[in-house]
């Protein structure tokens, strides 16, 4: 190697070839992103103020739907009970999780590591499952309500706000457990802790006053996700409500948009114009209230695992109050499904011998539609996880790695859908196919659940990549760069490489999200469309219990293989 | 002859400026190092100039290439630059061996892969890592680590080679014998470089010129012994030699040459200024501690001073000194009692200074 000059070098790209390269490719992002999340939202717009369905001839403006839902006595009504189901059931939720967080993260209970895994369960299957699971043992002629009344009168009405809003919090504990446990418990820096007991604080006042304090943001985050869940589920009011004609938005608007035969497309969109807006309101307080997160910040810890603080006599009394809460919430739910599966009427009157039968699953495969569900759900459920974990990433590396002009703009677009709950998200697909002529060729086949499915779970995606991205040094993709890769380059030959568990995780959870979704294809349904969760919701609909638990047995299982498989396979734990 | 130059560089970050009109010219095979503080823009500098970053004004050419214009918006991106880079960190790809991390600025360029392995056996001997090529980064020590990011930067020939603190992740010992032969390596294929350190024995040692920065703005610019011997502002004396800075009281003095400053308690001491310029009022007098003498000197000023505590640093101590309100640090042989007494600072030593607003 001798003397060098500038001419010397081989291969000097020429000036802006690959600066256009780089540009197209962020540009391109952009523009997939902008259309994929603005041509559903745009015409439920549109549709709200117009007099008649979109696809009909000759719409006019008007302000009647709004005016139409301020004046119902109804969506008052509805408005209220979505309200208070909502509140009820993150209070639960979130005692029951930050409980769980603290007595299973930060203590020496006995078998917390197995109680903390069943416990995460509710938050693999879907709602329907676990409504299906609750009534089959606790509703009115469910098993253990029978068993118990045969004594005495019913003790308890699973058919009311209270029973909705224990089902709806008990599934949605783990998110919470979650939040507080690696969002806090876990990553407190431990010599804070330990600061607090040398100024004489015991093991439960720095619960008190220095752990439960330092795991407000995670509260206030997981909060407002709950509660955002609870005002878009619609299994559980379905389930539980419907029966005693409790009803709240989402069966609200289930109810009008597909039960019923001429359904007010106008009134539809405006309350889920509504809808939005209160999800919308809830993310807005949440980010106002962890504006001063910066009183929380923590100083991560070096390495060194906290001390598992002592119970004391209280070790085992708390062991076994946890564990019969498990039990009964969550195992006897679940088993319940099973031993439904299996039998042909469940009664405690009856032995389960004379009743056992796998007739359900014989009926289960002889029908074809069935048959097509399930394929059709691998299907989707796989293209939708590829697509959407490759959209997440490379929108995160133009928001994160790039110099891209409008990369807020960007992010707050891949996010929007947060507000936008699930059953909507398949209205505005349904819209945009009808009335976008580019869309259009995505009617009746499976591209136009796959684009409703990428669209919904693109910020699920980007939670699991974005830290991700921020774990990776900057210098390693400028050093690409320095050596001659432009910046598609360094994303392709530094970036996508290391970035490879996290879209393997990406992957898995977008996949079982897709698996057990039932929402977001609602609206999208037509003959041989069919989805394993749409098709289940229809069989409860028809009142085939026996068959419905038959296929939800099945879900469970295919996600329970699909969940050991990445585990050992791969060594990716979703969730973490 | 190729030359990088800066013009009126500028970097704003919202509100603070992290450089501030830098002008520097960097004349073919020379290494130039950029010395000062932490957070003064050493970084951002040798950032905006391999094109990581953009400048906020100003402009930089090389050759005849124009590489930044703030006037007409030309921004060459870094690929399209080609100049090699050693980071603080390494950078060095996680998920590449050794011979990968090396050779993918030349897989880049499209050079057969026959040539491509010669020059990469090339270097790598050249920065004696020839056995460790299938290694992967997490395999290596510090100092090897160190060697490869230095490999990878200089494989493509690339025609200005940046270093940005490259040896401040080893330890002392590994760190002055890597500075002789990143010198060596930096001769021997006759490399512009720009270096970046705050280390001032390191800036010395390996360079042709001397960037002194101070936050963000160019404070001298000269050869090692330029900026030793005749700083031009005390934070450069006091930055390179340590030197004690005492605020004084001097008469006005327009031309460089002998002044006398005056003490708070008013002792004299004859100096001399080496730029003038100085109005009559405070100023500041800068002298570097091993300058200062226990014993009678010709040409000196005498100064009544309270001997204080002093640090054993192995090859000699460090002794303060209180005068006037004030404290001087002193470097002796031998320290000296606690108490009263007397030093001598020689007339030359004594650098005068406009006092800093
Ligand atoms: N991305 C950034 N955002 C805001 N300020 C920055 C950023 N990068 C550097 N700075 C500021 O610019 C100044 C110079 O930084 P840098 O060039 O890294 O200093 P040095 O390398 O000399 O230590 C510092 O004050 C730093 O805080
Ligand atoms: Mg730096």
């Amino acid at each position: 190697m001798s003397h060098v000059t500038m001419t010397d070098m081989p291969h000097m790209p020429a000036q802006g070839a690959h600066f256009d390269r780089a540009r197209l490719a962020q540009w391109l992002i952009f523009v997939v992103t902008a259309a994929l999340m603005l041509a559903p939202a745009l015409p439920i717009l549109l549709q709200v103020f117009v007099d008649r369905p979109l696809y009909a001839q000759d719409w006019q403006f008007t302000l009647g739907n709004i005016t139409d839902i301020f004046r119902s006595e109804r969506v008052g009504q509805v408005a209220a009970t979505t309200g208070l189901f909502a509140v009820f059931s993150v209070i639960i939720a979130q005692v029951l999780g930050i409980s769980a967080a603290l007595l299973i993260g930060r203590t020496d209970m006995p078998g917390r590591k197995l109680m903390g895994d069943v416990l995460m369960w509710p938050l693999y299957l879907s709602h329907l499952i676990f409504a299906l699971g609750w009534v089959v043992m606790y509703g009115p002629s469910g098993f253990v309500t029978q068993a118990i009344a045969q004594q005495s009168s019913a003790p308890w009405n699973l058919y009311s706000i209270g029973g909705m809003s224990l089902v709806a919090g008990i599934s949605q504990a783990p998110l919470a457990y979650l939040y507080c446990l690696y969002g806090a418990v876990r990553s407190v820096d431990s010599s804070l802790e330990s600061a607090a007991r040398t100024v004489g604080a015991g093991p439960l006042q720095v619960l008190r006053w220095v752990t439960l304090p330092l795991m407000v943001p995670s509260i206030i985050t997981s909060t407002a996700l709950n509660l955002v869940i609870a005002v878009e589920t619609l299994s559980i009011p379905l389930f539980l409500g419907r029966p005693a004609r409790i009803e709240t938005l989402s069966a609200f608007l289930y109810g009008e948009g597909i039960a019923s035969s001429s359904p007010n497309h106008g009134l539809v969109a405006a309350s889920s114009l509504l809808l939005m807006m209160l999800v919308g309101s809830t993310l807005v307080l949440q980010r106002i209230l962890l504006r001063q997160g910066h009183r929380y910040e923590t100083v991560k810890g070096k390495g060194s695992r906290p001390m598992p603080l002592g119970l004391g006599r209280l070790r085992w009394p708390l062991a076994a109050l946890t564990a019969l809460i498990l039990l009964v919430t969550v195992v006897v739910p679940i088993s319940g499904i099973f031993l439904r599966a299996f039998t042909t009427f469940l009664s405690p009157l009856i032995p389960l011998s004379k009743v056992l039968t796998l007739n359900n699953f014989s009926k289960l495969f002889a029908d074809e539609a069935n048959i097509r569900a399930i394929v059709n759900t691998v299907e989707i459920s796989l293209i939708s996880a590829a697509l959407g974990t490759a959209l997440a990433v490379a929108v995160a590396l133009v928001v994160q790695r790039s110099t891209f002009r409008f990369t807020g703009t960007l992010e707050a677009l891949a996010y929007s859908p947060r507000v936008v709950p699930g059953l909507i998200t398949g209205l505005g697909v349904f819209y945009a196919a009808i009335i976008l002529p580019p869309m259009g060729w995505l009617r009746g086949n499976i591209g136009i659940i796959v684009v409703a499915y990428v669209m919904a779970t693109l910020p699920l995606a980007l939670g699991v990549i974005q830290p991700a991205i921020v774990q990776v040094s900057r210098d390693l993709d400028k050093a690409a760069r320095t050596v001659g890769a432009d910046w598609t380059g360094a994303m392709r030959i530094v970036m996508i490489p290391l970035l490879r568990p996290a879209l393997l995780g990406s992957f898995i959870l977008l996949f079982v999200f897709h698996l057990k979704s039932y929402v977001i294809a609602i609206f999208l349904m037509a003959p041989g469309l069919e989805v394993m969760g749409v098709s289940m919701l229809s069989l409860w609909t028809n009142g085939e219990v026996g068959l419905l638990a038959a296929f939800a047995s099945l879900q469970i299982v295919m996600i329970a293989v699909l969940l050991v498989l990445a585990r050992i396979l791969f060594k990716v734990k979703i969730y973490d | 002859m190729t030359e990088l130059v800066l013009k009126n560089v500028s970097r704003r970050y919202g509100n603070t400026l992290a450089i501030d009109k830098v002008n520097i010219t960097v004349a073919n095979g020379e290494f130039l190092t950029l010395l000062g503080p932490s957070g003064c823009g050493k970084s951002t500098t040798l950032s905006t100039i391999a094109g990581l970053d953009r400048p906020t004004g100003g402009s930089i050419s090389f050759g005849d290439n124009v590489l930044f214009d703030a006037e007409d918006g030309t921004f060459l991106q870094p690929e399209a630059r080609g100049f090699g880079v050693v980071f603080q960190s390494y950078a060095l790809w996680p998920h590449m061996t050794v011979e990968g991390n090396v050779g993918l600025g030349l897989k880049l360029r499209k050079i057969p892969a026959a040539e491509r392995n010669k020059r990469i056996s090339e270097v790598l001997d050249l920065v004696g890592l020839g056995p460790l090529a299938k290694r992967y980064p997490g395999e290596l020590s510090g100092g090897q680590q160190q060697r490869v990011a230095l490999a990878r930067a200089i494989v493509f020939r690339p025609p200005l080679l940046l270093l940005d603190e490259p040896l401040s992740n080893l330890d002392a010992q590994l760190r002055q014998q890597a500075r002789v032969w990143l010198k060596d390596i930096q001769r021997e294929l006759g490399l512009t470089t720009i270096y970046v350190t705050h280390d001032q024995d390191e800036a010395l040692a390996m360079s042709d010129r001397i960037v002194v920065m101070r936050s963000g703005k160019i404070v001298q610019l000269g050869t090692p012994q330029e900026i030793y011997r005749t700083p031009v502002h005390p934070f450069v004396a006091s930055f390179i030699g340590n030197a004690n800075l005492i605020e004084v009281t001097g008469g006005a003095a327009a031309q460089a040459g002998g002044c006398d400053v005056r003490l708070a308690d008013g002792q004299v001491i004859r100096a001399q200024t080496p730029l003038g310029n100085l109005n009559a009022g405070k100023q500041l007098l800068a002298v570097r501690p091993h300058l200062i003498s226990c014993t009678k000197a010709d040409n000196a000023s005498e100064v009544a001073v309270e001997f204080g505590m002093e640090n054993y640093l192995g090859d000699h101590f460090e002794q303060v000194v209180r005068v006037a309100g004030t404290e001087m640090r002193l470097s002796l042989d031998e320290p000296r009692p606690r108490g009263g007494g007397k030093i001598w600072i020689r007339n030359e030593d004594a650098m005068v200074f406009e006092a800093e607003r």
